[in-house]
């Protein structure tokens, strides 16, 4: 009788998925790459249809915010650094984190070896580049709680908004650049710079790491239980994808490279790039790790006379659904 | 007689009935879109029972004010009856508090920006503009050989120029200013070249009958009879300045200016931010223009286009 069922369930299931799927629509934050493997992975190998649901990917780029495509309704889910994430929320738009893939932050500050440079401390009266655009976020904490001015005035640091590549670091206008372990670091030794040349401060081991890369979903819709459902099958095929990403990673930039329709990324600088990402999730399931989450908070509320957030949030995450989707 | 009264009866009724039968309509529909309608409606009806009554020169000053302000008035109730979050669309009030509440911001970027980067750009890429463009006049070589140039200049893209232009006059305003000369040359002087082209044979046989030198008939007759085109080209170039240095900030800046802000802000969010820049943007781009417009007036009085009717 189980038995008959379950098969009668399954029989449902798969009729139900040549009717109608449930139709997810992602924003990544950045341009196809394999920064995102696991939803490209999930997408080609089948897991998002094996969850009944018709996952749409839409790319991101520089001039694209992820938080103002969720608020008018161009997705329903979106990936979105946690400063970011949150800095949207005190603006009002109420977004929870409701999982959590990247348990390591990949951000990092590379300098040039011979300008004096040699702890973070040094980096007053020096030039720093830096993306902005919702990503200088954790610079500024970490600036500010090293009592290192940003605003221009004496002994502080002379900030430039830069372009995402690093050129400004190359043509010596700045002595210090941020990078990604994964992307704009080998951008530097691509350009035939040696890693002897150039000091370089992972926030990671100051402390100061920001959590990257989660899944974000707009409050009023968690209240809805077919959401909250669905959103538990995403998250469950985007982890298993993550899985397959982390254990194959040279097959999952192969499929990383299918989905760019830009035709911009190289084969070496893919699958080099998800040899790091890999570290990055490495060890996580998805869940959002409690204490990474108040270490975030902490960094941001740090933010001096100009902090990203100004309180303490609240209900910006949930466990509901990654314990929904990792229970079974 | 009596129906010619009716007439004018009907049409005297039938715009303010029109309007209450659309508004009372689009209510029983959706009452918000009524008040939107009634806002719209009421204006409109009030400009045209002042133009029609009144003819004092306040009130040819009023009606365009009143129509702004209705504007105004529509978005404002738009955003708060249908709760549109600010961060697709803030409201009129929300951005007057942005803009008051930072002055000091707004003021610093406006300087790094339009003063700096703006208006040197602007000064030298029209001076130049204005000084190739004697010398093309004055030589057929030199006109078949940098028009084309000025041609190919002013077809670069400046989302292609100004991350190059940046690497190569670093991230101060000097590339700004850099980019809105490429910008603002090619109109310019394509602008003064036809201008100084716009003598007649007559004009200019009456001068040498005169024995006026190259300079004397440039500078009496040619140039004076330039001035319209020269303003033209001076005109629009105060936009294409306002926009070649607000946009050349997307590419590399120094932590202020009015590209930096808006691009950081829509990043943050906020957009009341990024609507108090585009205020200053158009308000600095209208006085600009209208500065130019005034100096052109005083200059080509004589000119037909600024006669009064």
């Amino acid at each position: 009788m189980k038995k008959l069922l379950s098969t009668a369930m399954a029989l449902g299931l798969t009729t139900g998925a040549a009717v109608a799927q449930d139709e997810v629509t992602l924003q990544l934050q950045w341009v196809t790459q394999s920064q995102f493997a696991g939803y490209y992975v999930a997408l080609e190998n089948g897991y998002y249809d094996a969850e009944n649901l018709d996952v749409t990917i839409l790319p991101g780029g520089p001039d694209i915010a992820p938080p103002q495509v969720l608020a008018g309704g161009g997705a329903d889910v979106m990936l979105n650094w946690m400063p970011s994430a949150l800095a949207a929320r005190e603006r009002g738009l109420p977004v929870v984190n409701i999982a959590q893939p990247f348990v390591r932050s990949g951000l990092m500050l590379t300098c040039w070896g011979d300008v004096g440079i040699a702890e973070p401390a040094d980096l007053a009266g020096h030039t720093v580049a830096h993306w902005f655009f919702g990503n200088e976020y954790p610079f500024l904490s970490w600036m500010s709680q090293l009592g290192i001015p940003t605003d221009g005035s004496e002994g502080g640091v002379t900030l430039l908004q830069a372009g995402f590549n690093v050129d400004p670091l190359l043509q010596r206008q700045a002595d210090c650049i941020s990078t990604m372990t994964y992307n704009e670091y080998w951008q530097i030794i691509d350009a035939g710079i040696s890693p002897d040349e150039l000091v370089t401060f992972k926030y990671e081991d100051y402390g100061v790491a920001t959590l990257e890369d989660g899944i974000w979903a707009l409050e009023e819709n968690l209240s809805d239980p077919a959401f909250v459902d669905k959103m538990t099958r995403f998250v469950r095929a985007s982890m298993q994808g993550w899985a397959w990403a982390a254990e194959n990673p040279d097959d999952a930039a192969m499929i990383v490279l299918d989905y760019d329709e830009t035709g911009a990324q190289t084969e070496e600088h893919q699958l080099r790039m998800m040899g790091e990402i890999a570290l990055l999730v490495e060890g996580g399931d998805g869940s959002l790790d409690p204490e990474a989450y108040a270490r975030t908070v902490a960094t941001l509320l740090a933010g001096g006379s100009d902090p990203v957030i100004s309180a303490e949030p609240e209900g910006a995450f949930t466990n509901a659904i990654t314990e929904a989707a990792l229970g079974n | 007689m009596s129906a010619l009264v009716g007439q004018n009866g009907l049409s005297k009724w039938a715009f303010p009935a029109a309007g209450a039968g659309l508004i009372a309509l689009a209510s029983m529909a959706e009452p918000r879109l009524g008040v939107v309608l009634a806002v719209w409606l009421g204006a409109w009806a009030l400009n045209i029972l002042l133009s029609r009554y009144a003819e004092a020169a306040a009130i040819r000053l009023l009606v365009p004010v009143i129509f702004g302000l209705t504007l105004l008035a529509i978005w404002e109730v738009t955003v708060r009856l249908y709760e549109i979050s600010p961060i697709i669309l803030p409201a009129p009030s929300q951005i007057a508090q942005a803009f008051a509440a930072n002055t000091d911001v707004l003021w610093a970027d406006f300087k790094q920006t339009i003063l700096k980067g703006a208006l040197s750009g602007y000064l030298m890429g029209c001076g130049l503009a204005f000084l190739t463009a004697l010398a093309v006049d004055r030589s057929n070589f030199l006109q078949r050989g940098l028009l084309p140039v000025g041609n190919f200049i002013a077809a670069l893209p400046i989302v292609g120029t100004a991350p190059i232009l940046v690497m190569w006059f670093g991230f101060g305003w000097q590339s700004k200013a850099a980019v809105v000369v490429a910008m603002v040359f090619f109109p310019m002087l394509v602008n003064t070249v036809s201008g100084l082209k716009s003598t007649g044979a007559m004009q200019r046989d009456l001068m040498h009958t005169y024995a006026a030198s190259y300079g004397q008939s440039l500078i009496k007759l040619r140039l004076m009879n330039a001035l319209p085109f020269i303003f033209n080209g001076l005109k629009i170039c105060t936009t294409l300045a306002l926009i070649g240095a607000i946009v050349a900030e997307f590419f590399g800046s120094p932590t202020v200016g009015m590209g930096f802000r808006i691009k950081i802000e829509v990043g943050r969010l906020a957009m009341d931010m990024v609507w108090a820049e585009i205020t200053v943007a158009a308000l600095a781009g209208s006085g600009f223009y209208g500065l130019m417009a005034l100096i052109e007036k005083r200059l080509t009085f004589w000119h037909p286009s600024q006669r009064r009717h």
